[in-house]
């Protein structure tokens, strides 16, 4: 039943042949102008996502699974001091050796990096899946039920939103203590509102619907309306928040370790970053400690936008002023 | 009339709900006994130290339930009191801090808007001109990039590029330097906040001034012989800048989280050194104050919008 509502780019398996397709429909529009004249380019234009979106999932899943299989992976030790070499002292600079230099202890750049990516990753990750979980669950049932519930529910948003999101985190991490499971769930709690209201307003743009009175009028109850209708529905455009949320987590997570808030053990990009250049000196003369995390982070906050932007325009998503 | 109480009304209740929110948390979760009196506040075996405890409670109103607390330090700060630096000699004002450190987070935060707003504005205008051509896609995936590198990042690559290796411009702040100086020692932090903010309005005011291009009037003026850019600056313009507006007051709420942490590699001692500071040395009011005054502001900024937004177009108000 879901499947009429959804929206029409749902069923296209094939983006390259796609993106094919698009470039040959505007000039066979122009032909035969005479037949609805742009309505088939516009579909076509939304139904793409360019290769662009392929290249950044490429590069994530190649981050990701670097993060998790770090352990197995044929790389030295990130904690480990290499041994110096002869009349030259550490930090080297990048080279076959070390593909991203060593540090000032002369440890492998490239292996931290790598294990860096774990602690970040896995605070994007847990912050949107709590946000999500959390604002995602809150914003549908306000969405759904309206009246006294959503008021509250909109207003705890609004109280969330009207702390600028650093200041919050900040007063979290400093309060409480700065373990990972911390900082995760801070940074959840601060994408809750932002999920919540996309949420929200997804879930009344479709709880009117001809599906869902009709799934009422064969005795559906709530619960099984907003399971089994609604949440498919809600669920798939929000993926393109998830990876836009992801990066701002990630990004976020840079921040608090450059106001000395970051998670305490292991290394995370942030804290990376932070470490090459705490002194002017040591970025004078080893600037690739910070600048290999920094193009890292950088390229992948970039794909997670861009893979996240292209999937928005995909579904369509829009925050409705509703 | 109605609507502007219940703007106003709307605004005042967050703002308690905010204040009583961190203001809860900072007693729930923190120790402020111990923030006063340091290791003592464990001590209650030692009878003097008991007498001390009961006199720094008595004294802070620690033996008063948290509400009454909060009322009492309410009253307090909407006065300008704030309370004082317990991990200073001498235990100054809080005040005395927030007035020498607002300035200059005040001052990046109006510099880096500035740059932000000058570069936006015209790069969007030429941009909307030349929609979907090459150079627009470019300056699309331009604006793209210079979004996705965070405020620490850019602040470290500029930091390297022109203070050191270029040499134009200090390594530091310098309290005592003369006013011009100091302005141009804010510069390069500025840029720092006022690059990912100039990416994000050129994008929101071309999608708006590309959807103006295409409305009725447009045509009209065109037709009549007005020039392509006379249409852009005089006609296009003012009406694209609604959401403009929205999205200035929204991003100043994330430039300030940007400060903070800029200032902490420029090494520029505003609000973000303050608050750091705060937090390593556990001193609970200039935390307080703080967190305080930048939501405060936050929440006055969004009222702020809201006004200038019914201004501009009274069918909000209807809303």
């Amino acid at each position: 039943m879901t499947d009429l509502t959804r929206s029409s780019g749902h069923d296209t398996d094939h983006p390259h042949l796609d993106d094919a397709a698009a470039s040959l429909v505007p000039a066979i529009a122009g032909i035969e102008s005479h037949e609805v004249p742009g309505d088939g380019t516009e579909v076509a234009a939304k139904r793409r996502v360019g290769w662009g979106f392929w290249v950044s999932v490429a590069w994530i899943a190649m981050v990701v699974l670097a993060a998790i299989l770090a352990p197995w992976l044929p790389i030295d030790d990130p904690e480990v001091t290499q041994p110096t070499r002869v009349g030259e002292r550490p930090p080297y600079p990048p080279g076959s050796e070390f593909w991203f230099g060593t540090d000032q202890l002369n440890r492998d750049m490239f292996s931290r990096t790598i294990w860096g990516a774990r602690t970040s990753l896995t605070v994007g990750f847990v912050a949107i899946a709590f946000g999500m979980l959390v604002g995602g669950t809150l914003g549908m049932l306000a969405g759904y039920f309206r009246g006294k519930f959503d008021q509250g529910v909109s207003f705890v948003f609004v109280v969330l939103l009207s702390f600028p999101a650093l200041v919050l985190a900040i007063l979290i991490t400093a309060l409480l203590d700065r373990s990972l499971f911390t900082i995760s769930v801070t940074l959840g709690i601060l994408s809750v509102a932002p999920v919540g209201r996309v949420a929200r307003a997804s879930t009344i743009s479709f709880a009117d619907r001809e599906f869902v009175l009709a799934s009422r009028t064969l005795g559906a109850k709530n619960p099984r309306i907003i399971v089994r209708e609604l949440l498919p529905n809600v669920v798939i455009p929000m993926s393109a928040l998830a990876l836009l949320g992801m990066a701002v987590a990630v990004v976020a997570e840079g921040g608090l370790a450059f106001l000395g808030l970051s998670v305490e053990k292991g290394s995370t990009w942030g804290k990376l970053i932070l470490n090459g250049a705490s002194s002017s000196r040591d970025l004078q003369e080893a600037p690739w400690m910070s600048f290999a995390p920094i193009i890292v982070l950088f390229l992948t906050v970039l794909a997670l936008n861009f893979a996240g932007d292209r999937l928005r325009d995909y579904f369509d998503v829009k925050e409705a002023a509703l | 009339m109605r609507f502007w109480l219940q703007r106003l009304g709307a605004a005042i209740l967050l703002l308690l709900t905010v204040s009583a929110l961190t203001f809860g948390a900072m007693n729930i979760l923190g120790d402020p006994l111990f923030n006063i009196l340091g290791p003592i506040a464990g001590d209650t075996e030692n009878p003097e130290n008991i007498a001390l405890i009961e006199a720094a409670e008595a004294e802070y109103n620690l033996d008063k339930p948290l509400p009454v607390r909060w009322v009492i330090w309410l009253g307090d700060f909407v006065t300008g009191d704030f309370g004082v630096q317990f991990s200073e000699d001498g235990q100054p004002p809080v005040s005395d801090l927030i007035a020498e450190r607002l300035p200059r987070t005040l001052t990046l935060l109006v510099m880096a808007q500035l740059m932000a707003v000058f570069i936006s504005i015209p790069w969007a205008l030429w941009s909307a001109s030349k929609a979907n051509r090459p150079v627009d896609r470019a300056s699309t995936v331009l604006t793209f990039a210079m979004i996705a590198l965070p405020n620490f990042a850019l602040a470290v690559v500029l930091k390297y590029v022109f203070a050191i290796q270029l040499g134009w411009f200090p390594l530091a702040f310098t309290a005592n330097d003369p006013f011009w100086s100091r302005m141009w020692q804010m510069v390069l932090p500025a840029i720092t906040l006022a690059i990912p903010a100039a990416a994000v309005y050129q994008r929101l005011l071309r999608t708006d001034l590309i959807t103006t291009l295409q409305e009725d009037f447009i045509l009209t003026a065109r037709s009549k012989g007005v020039s392509r850019n006379a249409v852009l600056f005089k006609h296009a313009l003012r009406p694209s800048l609604f959401s403009f507006v929205t999205i200035f007051a929204i991003n100043t709420g994330a430039l300030i989280g940007g400060a903070l942490i800029v200032e902490n590699v420029f090494l520029i001692p505003g609000l973000g050194r303050a608050i750091v500071e705060a937090i390593l040395r556990e001193d609970f009011p200039v935390v307080l104050a703080i967190v305080m005054i930048v939501s405060a502001a936050f929440v006055i900024l969004n009222l702020l919008v809201d006004i200038i937004y019914s201004l501009i177009d009274p069918r909000v108000r209807a809303a």
